[in-house]
């Protein structure tokens, strides 16, 4: 009888520790990306090739995802054809941000060169 | 030619010499202020010949390093390995002017030149406009040998010393020429001084001299006191041109310096004076003591004299006139006029009267403090107006 109920406590404890554990950035970016041809990290140097410094980059990031449009994608003509542009945002600023900190931070070049 | 003319003329000269001094002084400035200024404008313009020389080079290297920024782009996830050429050093800054990656010796980076020197490198900084790896500016980075340094400094240095040398030259020249009419006159002045001051000897020796050979016992009484009139007037006029020689003539003289009985010249030169000052109704209070002085005759009697006259010509009728002689100090004194506070430092400038009721030029003080700071005598004037003014000198 005890053991069962160690167990259930066991996965509940994993459970809600794995859930808490996302943060917005894996749980609203990745999720969706991974469905696409082309990777975050791919992606991030296409804005970087737009965008140059960080705090530009952050911006018209966020912009993005909030009003998002054909005509500003960074991405080509083929993939928005195959896969047209992406859904506004339902994010609230504090969220973006701290996903773009995050996506930032994962993907940035400064520091990684060698 | 200068050593021929008399003091007077020497020390106009000086104030030409002096005039000479202050403009090859300003001009001399002038001059190496232009080949300064000509200089930094010359070394600035070769240093741009050079960076440009350098650009095309520089520029190339810029070219070169951005493919390769592209490559690794695009590559990015397969090499994080920032390019290396041994043919310079580079560094990538972002649009925030954040450092992306450097591997400068020099990161003294000025964003909005386009090349520049710092320190002992050459920096290109090119602006890219498609952002690889977020780059905004790429640096490029070569060592200055400093060769076009050393060229520039030597021309600076050769043309410079060449063109100061020949302005001074040329300015020497203009001050001789532009002063020329000046010396001219002086010299004119100074001839004439000279020559005045000379013919006024003999007949002024000729006046004093009969005047101390007329037999006054058989005038009259109204004759006596016209002759010692005269005789004032003439001890007047020798004490001023005693002066005016010793400046114009005498001055230059090397001293004949001797041991000076100064009670004897004192009671030789009151007498002389005594006269002057019984046209006052003056009393003569002589304090002597034994003293002596190595000094030039010439050059005493001429501060005696001065003291005495002075002290005498600005007296109150019925004054006083004291002497007082100790060793090692003279003080004379008087009752007279007195001197304001205010215009005591300045008695001793030549041409400096504070009192247009008696005669003179003011040159006698004048000549007593050249003479005393010769012979590193003090001299101190203690004066209150209406009172009187005392002469104290100490050796």
């Amino acid at each position: 009888m005890v053991k069962p109920i160690v167990w259930a406590v066991l996965l509940v404890f994993v459970t809600s520790t794995h859930l808490y554990a996302e943060d917005v950035y894996e749980c609203n970016c990745v999720e969706c990306h991974r469905e696409l041809p082309t990777s975050l990290q791919r992606m991030f140097m296409r804005y970087l090739l737009v965008y140059g410094g960080e705090k530009n980059l952050k911006a018209g990031l966020k912009h993005y995802l909030k009003y998002p449009l054909r005509e500003i994608s960074v991405m080509s003509e083929l993939f928005l054809d195959n896969y047209a542009i992406k859904k506004k945002t339902t994010l609230t600023n504090e969220e973006i941000d701290e996903a773009l900190d995050i996506y930032w931070e994962k993907f940035k070049v400064i520091g990684r060169l060698k | 030619m200068l050593a021929s003319k008399s003091k007077v003329t020497n020390s106009w000269l000086k104030s030409e010499k002096k005039s000479l001094f202050r403009f090859l002084t300003l001009y001399v400035a002038m001059v190496i202020f232009m080949i300064t200024l000509l200089s930094l404008f010359y070394y600035q313009s070769q240093e741009k010949l050079m960076l440009s020389d350098q650009r095309a080079m520089l520029t190339n290297y810029a070219y070169i390093q951005t493919k390769k920024l592209k490559v690794l782009h695009h590559f990015f996830d397969e090499s994080i390995e920032y390019p290396r050429d041994s043919r310079f050093k580079s560094a990538i800054y972002d649009m925030e002017d954040v450092q992306i990656f450097s591997l400068l010796e020099d990161e003294n980076i000025h964003f909005h030149e386009e090349i520049y020197i710092s320190k002992s490198y050459i920096h290109l900084v090119k602006t890219l406009d498609e952002y690889y790896l977020g780059t905004k500016y790429l640096i490029i980075e070569v060592e200055d040998s400093g060769a076009w340094r050393g060229i520039i400094w030597k021309n600076i240095i050769g043309y410079g010393s060449i063109s100061f040398l020949f302005f001074l030259l040329f300015g020497l020249y203009l001050a001789k020429l532009f002063l020329k009419p000046m010396r001219d006159s002086i010299l004119l002045l100074d001839r004439f001084i000279k020559d005045t001051t000379h013919e006024l000897n003999t007949p002024l020796s000729a006046i004093l001299a009969n005047v101390e050979m007329m037999d006054t016992d058989v005038m009259v009484e109204k004759n006596r006191t016209k002759l010692k009139r005269i005789n004032i007037a003439a001890k007047t006029v020798s004490v001023l041109y005693k002066d005016l020689t010793y400046l114009t003539l005498e001055q230059e003289k090397t001293n004949d310096d001797e041991v000076i009985d100064i009670r004897e010249l004192i009671y030789d030169r009151s007498e002389y004076f005594s006269i002057l000052a019984q046209s006052k109704h003056l009393e003569c209070n002589l304090d002597l003591e034994e003293s002596s002085i190595t000094i030039d005759r010439r050059k005493f009697t001429r501060v005696i004299d001065n003291l005495i006259s002075n002290a005498i010509k600005y007296n109150k009728r019925h004054g006083t006139v004291g002497i007082e002689l100790k060793q090692g100090k003279l003080v004379i004194s008087d009752t007279g006029i007195g001197m304001n506070e205010d215009t005591i430092p300045f008695v001793f400038d030549r041409y400096t009267r504070f009192n247009n009721a008696e005669g003179g030029f003011g040159v006698g003080l004048s000549i007593v403090k050249n003479i005393v700071d010769e012979y590193y005598i003090s001299i101190e004037v203690e004066s209150k107006e209406g009172e009187g003014t005392r002469m104290v000198l100490r050796w």
